[in-house]
């Protein structure tokens, strides 16, 4: 039998499965839309705006910063330091802007804080591509060591004197559309941007899905891996600052297992955790999912044991999207 | 070529900077970061009297409420004079790592350590370990494993500030026979304090006010961001929700800008256990009318008391009161030594607490 006819046998209904999981984006916008049509046949008030909208501004962070994974593992490496990252640019933004603290001027303490993500970024990108260390051991010990810096700035206290000016970013809106929102779609057209229309994110694919041939085609694979990262590093800064002055207090916990969320959103989103594939509209239905979740679980009124649910749900994703990945490759195998 | 520069052996660098890395980690981990425990077993001083050394350890070093019980155990320590005090904990709240610092310094041979266990029975062992040793071991602020431990310092009854917390709610949402829908936001679901305190809230609301209608628990991990988000999806999903409970310090902020956020404040009422710092501005704006707490420095000035008396001798089972020098005397109940009620901060007296 020729590939040919074996592509025809294959039932209608598997074609279609094989399909759907393929195309992440299109399998994940699918199951979204499922999932919206039972919560809201279960409890309306799901689909009112205002609801919406909340869950678009706790997605625009993770989002932000999936932009800035994906491409970390599209590269063939990964990044679990950024719960800790976001913790200590909060911090450091924080200090910065308090008036009891360092009271500088918001505008100063943003650039700040960003370039502190870079800095961060670079050194996560440098120890990885330059100095040689596998990426997970890299990020697995800035995940703690960043943790660390965050309650030597914080000082055993906590922030509770955060400027308006520095508040305007997380609960303020422009147009009527909150501020966390503008920016997301800002990087999400960037990250498109850099993906389909520069040489910058076409090698980055390259790097990712051959490595060697990549090397003997002479491209700079660690200038490449050193800039994925210090790109995550601005991301996380840039989420920071969207999300933390949502809050009025700044904690020592602020991002504690948000790297873990993250790095669901975007397997589940149907990035490659091997390198190579990846594709935004992909990830952007699995930050859409992922966060949705644990909202569904509440509008649909289970009880107290919702809770237990919500976890192990995250756990499931991505076990069922890395078997998804697994099978598909053997699929096109054989 | 330039690709031929890109040499791919590089293992000796690998492990020189896997090495850093470790360093590096270890200094951020516990017990290293603490110089006071250096001389911990030297513990006689010139003259030859007996200098106690008690190590505080709390759920999570860097939060303000633990920071301004470790004030007060300064202070004892500073007014008994034979006491040398050493602060240390988790910095992520982990009981593993709380566990593996209390064997640390049973290790060290320090001759009390007052824990307040994030998860009881992954500390117990180490805590009876301890005991083996010969160190005086309580716990304070949240208790253990009873046989992992000497005391416990209670800073309250659970049922004191349970009924506390409901009482206040209540009164706070329009008396006692008012017909409405509350919900809780906890900490972690396996947190010892917090589960006691819901059991009794449970009861109290049964018991006492049966209009009051619970309809969801939702833990925050200690995350405000996720106590927040949990709020604002309460308040959507039961439209008709009149109350919050936050019961931890990360869980009531979080719970109260979500209900600020919402422009339902004063319409929602919040309210819980905080630090009062951090309370301040809702507590202004009306969004909170009271913040549940206890006297956090005296609770460690206590614990430092009855530390220092185990050790010396001058505390030992079956003792009915304990004197706690300023604070007066102390009843003891059973193995409880109790530090007393709780305090309300509102818009009167918030301002005159700053921690």
């Amino acid at each position: 039998m020729t590939d040919a006819t074996s592509t025809h046998t294959t039932p209608p209904l598997k074609r279609a499965l094989i399909y759907l999981l393929s195309h992440r984006a299109a399998g994940l916008f699918l199951f979204i839309v499922l999932l919206l049509g039972i919560v809201s046949v279960m409890n309306p008030a799901f689909l009112e705006t205002q609801n919406i909208k909340d869950i678009a501004v706790q997605a625009a962070p993770v989002c932000i910063i999936s932009c800035g994974l994906m491409l970390v593992l599209v590269s063939g490496e990964i990044d679990i330091s950024v719960g800790s990252m976001m913790g200590l640019l909060a911090a450091c933004m924080g200090a910065m802007v308090s008036e009891s603290r360092g009271h500088l001027p918001p505008g100063m303490a943003i650039v700040l804080t960003l370039g502190i993500g870079v800095v961060i970024g670079l050194l996560n990108g440098w120890l990885v591509a330059y100095a040689g260390v596998p990426s997970i051991i890299v990020t697995l010990g800035m995940l703690t060591a960043l943790r660390g810096v965050t309650e030597i700035v914080m000082g055993g206290s906590w922030i509770t004197d955060l400027p308006d000016g520095i508040r305007f970013l997380g609960t303020g809106a422009f147009m009527g559309i909150p501020i966390s929102l503008w920016t997301a779609l800002t990087v999400i057209l960037v990250s498109l941007w850099l993906v389909h229309r520069t040489a910058i994110g076409r090698r980055i694919y390259a790097i990712g899905s051959n490595p060697h041939a990549a090397y003997l085609a002479g491209l700079p694979i660690k200038p490449l891996k050193l800039f994925v990262f210090a790109w995550t590093g601005f991301l996380t800064g840039v989420a920071t600052l969207v999300s933390v002055p949502q809050l009025s207090v700044v904690d020592s916990g602020i991002g504690v297992g948000l790297e873990l969320l993250v790095v669901t959103c975007v397997v589940v989103g149907g990035t490659a955790v091997s390198g190579g594939l990846g594709n935004l509209s992909g990830v952007l239905c699995g930050v859409i999912l992922m966060t949705m979740i644990s909202t569904v679980l509440i509008f649909m009124k289970l009880g107290e044991n919702a809770t237990y649910w919500s976890r192990a749900i995250q756990g499931l994703f991505i076990l069922g999207a890395i078997i998804a990945d697994h099978w598909i490759s053997r699929q096109r195998k054989s | 070529m330039k690709s031929s520069r890109q040499n791919i052996s590089k293992g000796w660098i690998t492990t020189a900077f896997t090495a850093v890395l470790a360093v590096f980690l270890t200094a951020c981990g516990p017990g290293a970061s603490n110089n006071e425990s250096s001389n911990a077993s030297a513990s006689s001083d010139k003259n030859g009297s007996k200098k106690i050394t008690i190590c505080l350890i709390p759920k999570k070093k860097g939060l303000p409420y633990f920071t301004s019980c470790a004030a007060g155990a300064e202070l004892a320590a500073a007014d008994l004079g034979n006491v040398e005090l050493i602060y240390d904990g988790p910095t992520d709240g982990s009981p593993e790592k709380q566990a593996s610092m209390i064997e640390q310094y049973t290790l060290k041979g320090v001759d009390v350590i007052a824990v307040s266990p994030n998860d009881p029975d992954v500390v117990a062992p180490a805590m009876r370990k301890a005991r083996e040793k010969g160190i005086k071991v309580i716990s304070w602020d949240a208790d253990a494993v009873q046989d992992a431990r000497d005391y416990f310092v209670n800073q309250a009854t659970a049922q004191a500030i349970a009924h506390g917390m409901v009482d206040t709610m209540v009164s706070d949402i329009g008396g006692p026979d008012v017909k409405a829908e509350v919900a809780i936001v906890t900490a972690y679901l396996t947190a010892a304090n917090q589960n006691v305190w819901i059991q009794h809230m449970k009861t109290h609301i049964a018991d006492t006010y049966p209009n009051l209608n619970l309809v969801a628990i939702k833990p925050s991990d200690e995350d405000q961001k996720l106590a927040f988000k949990v709020t604002q999806d309460l308040m959507k999903a039961y439209p008709d929700i009149k109350g919050f409970f936050g019961i931890s310090s990360v869980s009531f902020p979080g719970a109260a800008e979500a209900v600020k956020q919402a422009g339902k404040s004063g319409e929602v009422m919040v309210t819980g256990l905080a630090t009062p710092n951090s309370m301040k501005s809702y507590v202004k704006d009306g969004t909170v009318k009271s913040v549940v707490l206890w006297n956090t420095s005296e609770l460690g000035y206590l614990t430092v008391m009855v530390g220092e008396a185990l050790a010396t001798g001058k505390l030992s089972s079956g003792a009915t009161s304990f004197d706690a020098g300023k604070l007066g005397e102390k009843k003891i109940d059973g193995d409880h030594v109790l530090l007393g009620d709780i305090l309300v901060f509102n818009q009167e007296n918030i301002d005159q607490y700053d921690f």
